[in-house]
């Protein structure tokens, strides 16, 4: 570790590619000191489908933010996404030898047993995330490490990935000559700074809306019970405008974010909108109320389909869920949380990163989440452990830093 | 396989057709209605097809006469036959036909998928096939066709003899179990009889059939690929043949999770090749267990019945690899002549190929007033039909805009990159242009 005060995150995204350089604070607090950015070319629904654009892509961004904070980047939290991620709930046990004080061995143990299931042979395991522990059947202790008993339990959420996919991200940074830190799935580094430890304590559903995906958690009792990705994003939004209004995708994505609404065209002022004529565009009239109803179809439908999922994952988990967060760039569309409200019958709110200090004008934007996620998930994750001990931890693969409890 | 024993029965007629349902027994073991007819007493021994007639060795017409009873009992209460058998054999050659005009006069549907002979393997049995060939295709409700030359890719030479015919055979395969599978009625989504006729029964026209099997999520995109990649389909340096086509007969078969999005994409998928104005009856059977590879077969014809006389024969068909197709007019003929000249030698050398093409195109000079006739008439048909499809067809075609070429993002069945209001079926207002 070069310098352990810095944290710097990477999101390769659909659209754009985002390194955000945060110094570490007091109390788990981070302060951004800067962001490199630039689109994103050769990535398509979260997933890198043009290795040499994007890794060229990476070195700008790199370079951008290097530029603007004077830190030398050599090392960096990397989120991933991409549709190919699954996730699951499980439970791993561990018959202690006689009444025993439980070690931190054992407590690796309980977690080695938990993974233990079969997962497609493509696939690894990207995050084994404790949810709690159970002692002789004593339900949600939340540190078990000291106390006597004679069967250990975890309930653990797992998400595992298709491996090549993984490495491709990951191959894209090294030939950069850059180190990575860990891998870090999306959501769960948006859901650092999008929720307080209360909502996850209470219920919620943080839901990040990107270009290519949309990426998905649900915290109850404050641990993680689900969390998924759908290849649908602002992407599928534009391109429906395209192909419903006949119009190229450069300005259908213009028509979105100037124009673009998702509430129910029930309520629509309607009305024609006039499109100007430009050097590689014939203008043309667009009927308000249509391009309203293609984007309104669109929105429900993925958060009809998020519903449905949590709903098939595990009974009564909807109840549970007391709030929706809504976060992402394309979460900047109007009437978007209306039309959440409607879907999810509970509150919503849409939300940037909170909790962090810096350059305002980066965190109060919603589709830096994520990027902002990663560098508080690494003050976190690094807190508890000393620097060598990293070293150790960082050699056994993917996702194995994040032993401790989330939070 | 699904099929009830009494519905269809497979017949495999002389040593190219007890090979194919050799092989059909291996790849679908369980298989029922298979029927092995052979005069070659080793060859119908090693068959692992239970059912078999030995036809005494000699005249064949004779030994028709004595298992025509047989055959008759063996074929008894079922709805269809499959003939299957290569062309150009003494045994084949004569036996298809005479059995197919036995299950005709039967009652039953009749039809067939026959292998003609490679050019290597000499003119006179290249003028029996084509014999055979004309008499199956008048009796039969429905023929396919696999020529052995355009198979090779029209570069036979590179590939090893031995390699050529299980090509053959695996082709021959196929077909028949896309003509099978077509045919059995369990599928959700059925082909009518009445469309393979159509797109089959045509006198005298070529048949172009593809196939192809992939697993995994990528399975629909590789399956199709494959099957579009068979020479029958796409013969090299030229366009796909599916173009030509007014009908396309496609079947998928696999695992209980084909989705209507994978069927609705390789529809589209087919129709952007083929253009707006073919028809494509689909058939899909999905019963297989989950997990299982996913089988794509596309069967279409062109040419026969369709075709127009001299005047345009000689810029389309000149290239031809089949020399049935080629030469309509003495110009076009001595055209194929003068191209075939430069060439290097075959393997049945360079005089017997050339009098071979002549011969070939005295075959195609006999066949061609049986093709005209009805040229024109159906020609005409065709065209009614194209026009009548395309309003429908538009309802079908799907867009997926930008992420055309991507990986579909495919969740609860549905190809999610089609826009929401067109899956939805929403009209809108159009934009208008200034």
């Amino acid at each position: 570790m070069a310098n352990e005060q810095i944290f710097v995150g990477l999101e390769i995204g659909t659209t754009k590619i985002s390194v955000i350089v945060a110094e570490a604070r007091a109390e788990d607090q981070i302060s951004i000191l800067g962001v490199g950015e630039t689109p994103s070319r050769g990535v398509r629904k979260g997933e890198i489908v043009d290795m040499e654009t994007v890794t060229e892509c990476v070195r700008e961004a790199i370079l951008d933010a290097e530029d603007k904070t004077n830190v030398e980047i050599g090392n960096v939290w990397v989120a991933i996404t991409g549709s190919h991620l699954a996730s699951f709930n499980n439970r791993g046990s561990l018959t202690l030898r006689g009444e025993r004080q439980i070690e931190p061995e054992d407590l690796e143990a309980v977690e080695v047993n938990a993974k233990e299931v079969a997962i497609p042979t493509p696939n690894t395991f990207l995050h084994t995330i404790l949810q709690a522990y159970h002692v002789d059947g004593n339900q949600n202790i939340i540190d078990p490490l000291k106390s006597e008993g004679a069967l250990l339990e975890a309930d653990f959420h797992i998400v595992h990935g298709i491996k090549t996919r993984i490495h491709n991200t990951l191959r894209c940074i090294e030939s950069l000559k850059i180190g990575i830190e860990d891998v870090v799935l999306s959501s769960l580094a948006s859901a650092q700074v999008i929720l307080s430890q209360d909502q996850k304590n209470y219920g919620a559903l943080m839901i990040d809306i990107g270009g290519g995906t949309t990426d998905y958690l649900v915290y109850i009792d404050g641990a993680i019970r689900h969390s998924g990705v759908l290849a649908l994003g602002g992407d599928h939004i534009t391109n429906d405008i395209s192909v419903g209004l006949r119009l190229p995708i450069a300005r259908a994505e213009l028509l979105k974010i100037e124009e673009g609404s998702a509430s129910d065209p029930v309520s629509s002022e309607g009305g024609i909108i006039s499109l100007k004529n430009d050097p590689r565009f014939l203008g043309c009239d667009v009927d308000r109320i249509s391009l309203e109803t293609i984007i309104h179809l669109r929105v429900k439908e993925i958060f009809e389909l998020i519903r449905r999922d949590i709903e098939s994952s595990g009974e009564g988990m909807m109840d549970l869920i007391r709030g929706v967060m809504i976060t992402g760039g394309c979460s900047k569309l109007k009437g978007i949380a209306q039309v959440a409200e409607e879907v999810f019958d509970i509150p919503v709110e849409l939300t940037r990163a909170r909790n962090v200090s810096g350059a305002t004008q980066i965190f109060e934007d919603p589709q830096y989440s994520t990027a902002i996620g990663l560098t508080k998930y690494a003050r976190l994750v690094t807190k508890n452990i000393a620097p060598e001990s990293m070293l150790d931890r960082f050699t056994q693969g993917l996702g194995s830093l994040f032993k401790k409890r989330s939070r | 396989m699904s099929t009830s024993p009494s519905r269809r029965i497979l017949v495999g007629i002389g040593n190219a057709g007890v090979t194919v349902l050799d092989l059909l027994s291996v790849e679908c073991p369980g298989m029922t209605g298979l029927l092995a007819v052979n005069n070659d007493p080793d060859s119908l021994n090693a068959s692992i097809v239970r059912d078999k007639i030995e036809v005494p060795e000699g005249d064949p017409g004779e030994g028709f006469r004595v298992i025509d009873d047989e055959f008759g009992r063996n074929v008894e209460g079922a709805s269809a036959v499959i003939l299957c058998g290569g062309l150009g054999g003494e045994t084949g050659s004569f036996l298809l036909p005479a059995l197919a005009i036995r299950a005709k006069s039967a009652g039953l549907t009749t039809m067939a998928c026959v292998g003609m002979p490679f050019s290597f393997e000499g003119k006179h049995k290249r003028d029996l096939a084509e014999r055979a060939l004309e008499k199956l295709q008048e009796i039969c409700d429905a023929v396919v066709v696999i020529g052995n030359d355009q198979l090779s890719g029209g570069s036979p030479s590179i590939a090893a003899v031995g390699e050529a015919f299980v090509l053959s055979d695996r082709t021959l395969l196929a077909a028949l179990l896309a003509l099978t599978g077509m045919l059995s009625t369990s599928g959700p989504v059925k082909i009518t009889r009445a469309d393979i006729h159509h797109v089959l029964g045509k006198p005298g026209a070529l048949t172009h059939f593809g196939f192809g099997k992939a697993e995994g999520s990528n399975r629909l995109h590789e399956a199709l690929e494959r099957a579009l990649k068979s020479p029958l389909l796409t013969p090299p340096g030229k366009g796909s043949a599916l173009k030509e086509s007014s009908m396309i007969l496609l079947l998928l078969r696999g695992a209980k999770d084909i989705s209507f999005a994978e069927v609705q994409a390789v529809v589209g998928k087919i129709e952007q090749i083929a253009g707006d104005s073919c028809q494509i009856k689909v058939g899909v059977h999905a019963d297989g267990p989950l997990g299982s590879a996913l089988e794509l077969y596309l069967l279409a014809s062109s040419g026969g019945t369709v075709r127009k006389p001299a005047k345009t024969s000689e810029s389309n068909e000149t290239g031809e690899p089949s020399s049935a197709d080629s030469a309509n007019s003495p110009s076009s003929r001595i055209g194929t002549i003068g191209t075939q000249l430069p060439q290097p030698p075959q393997p049945t050398g360079e005089e017997e190929m050339l009098s071979g093409h002549i011969e070939g195109a005295k075959g195609a000079d006999e066949l061609f007033p049986v093709q005209t006739k009805p040229a024109s008439k159906s020609g005409k048909k065709v065209a009614a039909t194209s026009k009548q499809m395309q309003g429908t067809l538009a309802l079908d075609t799907y867009q997926r805009g930008r992420f055309d070429k991507s990986e579909p993002t495919i969740v609860e069945g549905e190809d999610l990159d089609v826009p929401t209001f067109l899956r939805k079926g929403i009209k809108l207002n159009p934009p208008t242009r200034k």
